[in-house]
C-alpha cells in the first residue's frame, strides 16, 4: 500500500493545479448541493418538519367539562403516544370591533401555564409567557419588526369583562388556539371547554385515520363528552396553500443546482483521470499492478474531494439555513434545520460521484496496456471531429478562431458535459432574471395599487375618533401638499342568494381606477354601470365565480343583483371583495350606517412627496385619524430576489469553473501542440484567442438552448407559484422577455465561458515550452 | 558558398536551471549559408542551445542575436512574430497536429501570419511536391511514415521562407532509410542557400550535411571544425 500510497502522493502534488481545481469545484459544488437540496427539503415538507420538530399535536380535541373530569380525560390514552392537558378554554368575544389583524371573530383562549410539554411547543418569538392572572399572549407568526406594524399597537384584548395585557406573541404549528393565558386566568373566566392535544400511535395519514385514533381515545369517556377536534390535516392544507408560492421557485433553483454539481463534479474528477492517462502508462509500466494504478487515481481524486466536501458542506448548509430561514420565518416556519439527509448526501454523496467519475475511467486505465495508456493520454481522432477541423482550416477565420473552434471536436464527452453546464448556467441566470422582472412588475403593480398611504378613521376604543365626516376627510387630504389621487372605500358585506355566506363589497369613489386597480385588470373592465363589479381572483377563485356572472344580494330586504365585468389582481387592503361604484352604495344597502372607522381611504402622493411627512401632516391635521405609510418593502420580493440571485450567482460561477478546468486540462493535453504552434509563430495573443474561442462556441451554443429552457421554466413555474398564492398573473407580468433583456441573457452563455476560460488561456499562452517539444 | 554577414551571433550565452547550468558561456557566430552541426554526449546542452537562438526559452546572462535582432530581449508577442518570419524548426517527433491532414499541417504556418487558406494550402501542395510527398497529402499524422511525418514538418517549417532554420535530432526517430532521405532533403536545403544549424548525435548526418562541426561538452563549446562534405 505504501508505494500506492506515494505514488498517489506524489501525482497529487505534481498537478497542484488540478488538485487544487477539484477540491474547489467539489467546495462550490457541495455547497451547491446542499443549498439545493435544502431548498428541494424545504419545499417537500416544511411544515412536516416544523410539526415534528415542535411535537405538533396530530389532533386538537375540545371536550365539554360538563360531562367528563379532568382526571378522565388524563386516563384517556389508548392509542396515544404523548398528549398535553386538559387545559381550560374559553372563547372571548372582543369588544373592540376588528382593530389591527386580530381576528375580527371570536378568540379561542386556552389557559396553559408553560409553553412547552410533550405536545405541541410553541414559540414565543417576542415577549414572554403570561406568569400572572391580567396578563395574555397572542397567536400570530413571527413578525420581523416589532417596532412597526399593526402588531405593535396590540397592547390589550377586552372581552367578557376583563381587560388582558399583551405580554408577548407565540407560534404554534397546530393552531390550538388564538391565545393562551395562565391557568387560573382562565379559571376564573369560567372555562366552557376542555382541551388535549394528542399526538398518536399508528397511522395519522389522512383525515378518517386521525378521526379513528381519535375514537380510540374516546371510547370510554361519557357520550358527548368530545365536543370537536381538529386533525392537524386541516392545518396542513391551510400552510400548504401558504407556502404555494414559494415551493415551485425553490424545488426549481433546487433541481438546477443539483444537476450542474453533479454535472461539473463528474466532468472535472474524469477529466482529471482521463489526463492522467499517460502517468497510469508510466505506472504500469514501472510495474504497478493495475488495482494498484486504480487505487493510485481514486486517491489522488477522493483526497482533495473530501477536502473540498467537508468545507463545502459547511458553507452550503450555513447560506441554505439563512436563505430558507428568511424564506419561512414569515409563516412561522423559523425551524429551519438542514435535514439530517441533506448533510448525508452532500458528505457522502459528493464524494461518491467523485468516486464514480473517477472510477469509469479508471477502470478503463485498469485494462489498457502501458504503452495504450500512454496514448490513449492525447485526444481521441474521430471521423466527424477530423472532418470538422479539415472544413474550418479551409474557412476564412482568423487560423486562431477556426482552431479554437475545431478544439470541442477532441473531445466530445468533455465538451458535452460542459456545455451542459453552461447551458443549465444560461437556463438559471434567464429563470432568475424573469422572476426578478416579473417580480418587479408584480411590485410596481402592488405599490400602484396598495397606494403609499392608508388612512382610516381611528376606532373608539383607541382614541377619540375624527368629528370630520367622510367627505370632511377626503376634503382635508385633497388640500394636504402632495396629494395626487385618493379613494375613498366603504365595504360591507352583503348576504348572497345560493350561499350561506355573506359577500364582501367594497364601494369606493375618487380616482379609483387611477390608483392602479383599473392597471391591473387580468380580464374584461373596468366597472361602468351601477349594478357592475369588479372582482379579485382570490375571490372568483374562492368562490366559483368568473367573469360574466351575475351575483344576487340582499339587504334589508332590498334585493339586487351585482354583474361582474372584469377580474383583478388584488383590491384594496383588507379581505378580498367585489369592488363597485360608490353610487351604487344606496342602491344596494339599506341602511349604510357607517362610523368614522368604516371609511378606508388610499392616498397616492406626487413624486418628490415625504410619505413620511404627509404621514405626520395628517396625523396634526386630525389626531381622529389613523395613518399609515403602506410602501414598506415587499417582503416576498426582496426575499425571493435574493435566493434567486445568489443561486443564479452560485450557478453561474459554478459553470465558469468547469469551463477553467476543461481549458486547463486541454492546455495539459495539448501541451505538445501548443508547444509547435508556438514554434511555428502563434502569438500569445493567439493562443489565448483560440483556447477562449474554444469555449465561447459552447457558450453560444449553451445560451442559445439554456435561453428558451431558461425562458420556458419562467413561463411554466411563475404561475404555478402564482396560483399556489391564489392569484392570476396579468400577462404582462410574464412577458418580459424583451431584446433588451433577451441580448444580454444569450450572451451570459459566453460571458460564463469567457471569463472561465480566460485564466487558463492566459496561463497556456505563457507556458514555457521549450521542453515538452523536444522529449517525447 | 558563405557570404559574410552572421545570421546568429552568441556572446557568452549562460543558461542555469536551479543547480544544473545548462550552458556556460557559449559564443557562437553563424554565418547565412552556413550548415552548422552541434554534437556533443547527451545533457551537454545542445536543445537547450537551439532553444535560447529560437527563443523558445530565456539566457540567464549574454546576448543573442538572430537576423540582426537581440532575441533575449524581445517580448513573446515579438518572438512569436520574430519565429514566424525569419525561424523554421524541425523536431525529433515531428509535432504535427494529429487533426490535421499533411496538407493542412504544412499550410497552418502560413495561416497563423493571416494568409487565406486558398493560398496557403497552394503553397504547401508545392512544398510537398517538392519533397516528394505530394500524395500523402490528405493523410493524417497517424497514418504517415515516420519520414513523411518528417518531411511534412520539414515542408512546415519552410513555409514562411525562414533565414535560418534550426533542426533538434532530425533523424533521431527515423530508421536509416528515413534518415538518409531526410539527411538529403536537408543538405539540397542548403545547397540552395538555406542556412542551417542540427543537433546531432549522428556523425553520418554531420558530415554529410554540415560545413562547420561544432563540439560541446559541458554546457560549453569543447571544439569547432570545418568539415568536408562526404
Ligand atoms: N527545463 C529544464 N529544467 C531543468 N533542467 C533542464 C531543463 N532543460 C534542460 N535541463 C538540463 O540542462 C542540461 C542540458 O539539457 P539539454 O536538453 O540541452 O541537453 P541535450 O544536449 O539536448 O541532451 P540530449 O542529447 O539528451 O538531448 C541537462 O542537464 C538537463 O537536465
Ligand atoms: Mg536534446
Amino acid at each position: 500500500m505504501s508505494a500506492v500510497w506515494r505514488a498517489a502522493r506524489a501525482a497529487v502534488r505534481r498537478r497542484r493545479l488540478q488538485t487544487f481545481l477539484i477540491g474547489l469545484v467539489v467546495l462550490l459544488c457541495s455547497a451547491t448541493t446542499v443549498v439545493s437540496l435544502a431548498l428541494l427539503d424545504a419545499s417537500s415538507a416544511p411544515f412536516d418538519r416544523t410539526f415534528a420538530a415542535r411535537h405538533g399535536a396530530h389532533a386538537v380535541a375540545a371536550y365539554d367539562p360538563a360531562k367528563v373530569t379532568e382526571a378522565q380525560l388524563t386516563a384517556a390514552r389508548t392509542g396515544v403516544a404523548a398528549a398535553a392537558g386538559p387545559f381550560g378554554q374559553i372563547v372571548l368575544e372582543p369588544d373592540d370591533r376588528s382593530v389591527g389583524p386580530l381576528p375580527p371573530h371570536a378568540i379561542t383562549v386556552v389557559g396553559r401555564a408553560d409553553p412547552g410539554g410533550p405536545v405541541d411547543q410553541l414559540d414565543v418569538w417576542h415577549g414572554r409567557w403570561p406568569s400572572a392572572p391580567g396578563e395574555i399572549v397572542l397567536a400570530f407568526p413571527p413578525e420581523e419588526n416589532m417596532d412597526r406594524g399593526p402588531l405593535a399597537e396590540m397592547t390589550s384584548v377586552s372581552a367578557n369583562g376583563v381587560t388582558l395585557r399583551v405580554v408577548g406573541f407565540a407560534y404554534g404549528i397546530s393552531d390550538s388556539a388564538d391565545g393562551w393565558v395562565t391557568p387560573e386566568q382562565v379559571r376564573a373566566l369560567h372555562p366552557t371547554g376542555l382541551q388535549m392535544l394528542y399526538r398518536f400511535t399508528g397511522d395519522v395519514s389522512t383525515k378518517e385515520a386521525v378521526n379513528a385514533r381519535l375514537s380510540g381515545v374516546t371510547t370510554g369517556l361519557p357520550t358527548g363528552a368530545l365536543i370537536g377536534a381538529e386533525p392537524y390535516l386541516t392545518v396542513k392544507e391551510d400552510a400548504a396553500e401558504d407556502l404555494g408560492t414559494y415551493l415551485p421557485l425553490l424545488a426549481t433553483f433546487g433541481v438546477l443546482g443539483l444537476v450542474v454539481a453533479v454535472l461539473i463534479v463528474g466532468n472535472v474528477v474524469s477529466g482529471a483521470v482521463v489526463s492522467g492517462f499517460r502517468h497510469i502508462g508510466v505506472l504500469k509500466a514501472l510495474g504497478f499492478t493495475p488495482r494498484q494504478v486504480v487505487t493510485v487515481y481514486l486517491l489522488m481524486a477522493s483526497v482533495p474531494a473530501v477536502a473540498g466536501a467537508v468545507p463545502g458542506a459547511v458553507i452550503g448548509a450555513l447560506g441554505g439555513q439563512a436563505l430558507i430561514g428568511e424564506a419561512f420565518r414569515g409563516f412561522g416556519f423559523g425551524d429551519t434545520e438542514i435535514s439530517w439527509w441533506v448533510w448525508l448526501a452532500a458528505l457522502l454523496g459528493i464524494p461518491l460521484i467523485v468516486l464514480v467519475s473517477a472510477l469509469v475511467p479508471a477502470r478503463r486505465a485498469h485494462r489498457l496496456s502501458a504503452a495504450e495508456a500512454i496514448t490513449a493520454g492525447s485526444a481521441q481522432r474521430r471521423g466527424r471531429g477530423l472532418r470538422v477541423q479539415r472544413a474550418l482550416s479551409g474557412t476564412r477565420l482568423p487560423r486562431a478562431v477556426s482552431l479554437g473552434l475545431g478544439l470541442p471536436f477532441a473531445r466530445p464527452g468533455r465538451t458535452a458535459l460542459t456545455m451542459a453546464a453552461l447551458l443549465l448556467g444560461v437556463t438559471t441566470v434567464t429563470f432568475a432574471a424573469g422572476l426578478a422582472s416579473t417580480l418587479n412588475r408584480v411590485a410596481e403593480i402592488d405599490v400602484q395599487v396598495s397606494g403609499d398611504i392608508g388612512v382610516r378613521g381611528l376606532p373608539s376604543d383607541f382614541g377619540t375618533p375624527t368629528t370630520r365626516t367622510d367627505a370632511q376627510v377626503e376634503e382635508l387630504l385633497r388640500g394636504l401638499p402632495g396629494t395626487a389621487r385618493v379613494g375613498v372605500f366603504a365595504d360591507t358585506e352583503l348576504a348572497a342568494a345560493g350561499s350561506n355566506e355573506p359577500i364582501r363589497v367594497i364601494f369606493g369613489r375618487g380616482e379609483v381606477a387611477e390608483l392602479g386597480y383599473r392597471a391591473q385588470l387580468l380580464e374584461g373592465r373596468w366597472m361602468a354601470a351601477p349594478d357592475e363589479v369588479v372582482a379579485p381572483s382570490n375571490l372568483l377563485l374562492e368562490r366559483g365565480l368568473k367573469v360574466g356572472d351575475q351575483v344576487a344580494v340582499e339587504s334589508g330586504g332590498r334585493r339586487g343583483t351585482l354583474r361582474i365585468v372584469g377580474e383583478t389582481v388584488r383590491g384594496p387592503s383588507g379581505p378580498p371583495g367585489l369592488m363597485a361604484d360608490w353610487s351604487s352604495l344606496t342602491t344596494f344597502v339599506a341602511d349604510p350606517k357607517l362610523a368614522p372607522s368604516d371609511f378606508y381611504y388610499q392616498v397616492q402622493v406626487t413624486p418628490g412627496t415625504s410619505v413620511a411627512g404627509y404621514v405626520a401632516a395628517v396625523r396634526a391635521a386630525d389626531s381622529g385619524l389613523d395613518v399609515w405609510d403602506n410602501t414598506g418593502g415587499d417582503e416576498f420580493t426582496v426575499i425571493v430576489a435574493g435566493f434567486s440571485t445568489v443561486l443564479g450567482l452560485l450557478l453561474a460561477t459554478v459553470a465558469a469553473l468547469g469551463v477553467l478546468n476543461t481549458v486547463a486540462l486541454d492546455a495539459l493535453e495539448r501541451r505538445r501542440d501548443l508547444g509547435m504552434l508556438k514554434s511555428i509563430g502563434m502569438t500569445p495573443a493567439q493562443v489565448v484567442a483560440m483556447m477562449v474561442t474554444s469555449m465561447a462556441a459552447l457558450g453560444v451554443v449553451g445560451g442559445l438552448l439554456g435561453l428558451p429552457l431558461g425562458i420556458l421554466t419562467h413561463r411554466f413555474v411563475v404561475p404555478m407559484s402564482a396560483s399556489g398564492a391564489r392569484v392570476r398573473l396579468p400577462l404582462s407580468v410574464l412577458t418580459v422577455w424583451s431584446p433588451a433583456v433577451v441580448i444580454p441573457l444569450v450572451l451570459t452563455g459566453v460571458l460564463i465561458a469567457v471569463l472561465g476560460a480566460l485564466l487558463p488561456a492566459r496561463a497556456a499562452a505563457r507556458m514555457t515550452i521549450a521542453q515538452v517539444l523536444h522529449n517525447e | 558558398m558563405t557570404d559574410q554577414k552572421p545570421v546568429v551571433r552568441l556572446d557568452g550565452v549562460r543558461k542555469e536551471y536551479g543547480e544544473t547550468v545548462a550552458l556556460d558561456g557559449v559564443s557562437l557566430e553563424i554565418r547565412s549559408g552556413e550548415a552548422v552541426a552541434v554534437m556533443g554526449p547527451s545533457g551537454c546542452g545542445k536543445s537547450t542551445l537551439l532553444n535560447m537562438i529560437a527563443g523558445l526559452d530565456r539566457p540567464t546572462g549574454g546576448t543573442i542575436e538572430v537576423h540582426g535582432e537581440r532575441v533575449d530581449a524581445m517580448n513573446e508577442t515579438k518572438l512569436a512574430l520574430f519565429r514566424r518570419h525569419h525561424l523554421g524548426m524541425i523536431f525529433q517527433f515531428f509535432n504535427l497536429l494529429d487533426d490535421l491532414p499533411a496538407l493542412d499541417n504544412v499550410a497552418l504556418a502560413a495561416q497563423l501570419t493571416g494568409s487565406k487558406a486558398g493560398p496557403a494550402r497552394k503553397r504547401a501542395l508545392e512544398l510537398l511536391d517538392e519533397l516528394g510527398i505530394a500524395d500523402r497529402r490528405n493523410i493524417y499524422p497517424a497514418a504517415l511514415s515516420g519520414g513523411e511525418r518528417q518531411r511534412v514538418a520539414v515542408a512546415r517549417a519552410l513555409m514562411n521562407r525562414p533565414a535560418l532554420l534550426l533542426a533538434d535530432e532530425p533523424t533521431g526517430a527515423l530508421d536509416s532509410k528515413a534518415g538518409e532521405q531526410v539527411m538529403d532533403l536537408l543538405l539540397d536545403l542548403n545547397q540552395i542557400g538555406q542556412t542551417l544549424l542540427i543537433v546531432t548525435h549522428d556523425e553520418r548526418l554531420a558530415h554529410r550535411c554540415a560545413s562547420r562541426l561544432v563540439e560541446m561538452g559541458d554546457g560549453r563549446i569543447a571544439r569547432e571544425s570545418a568539415l568536408e562534405r562526404s
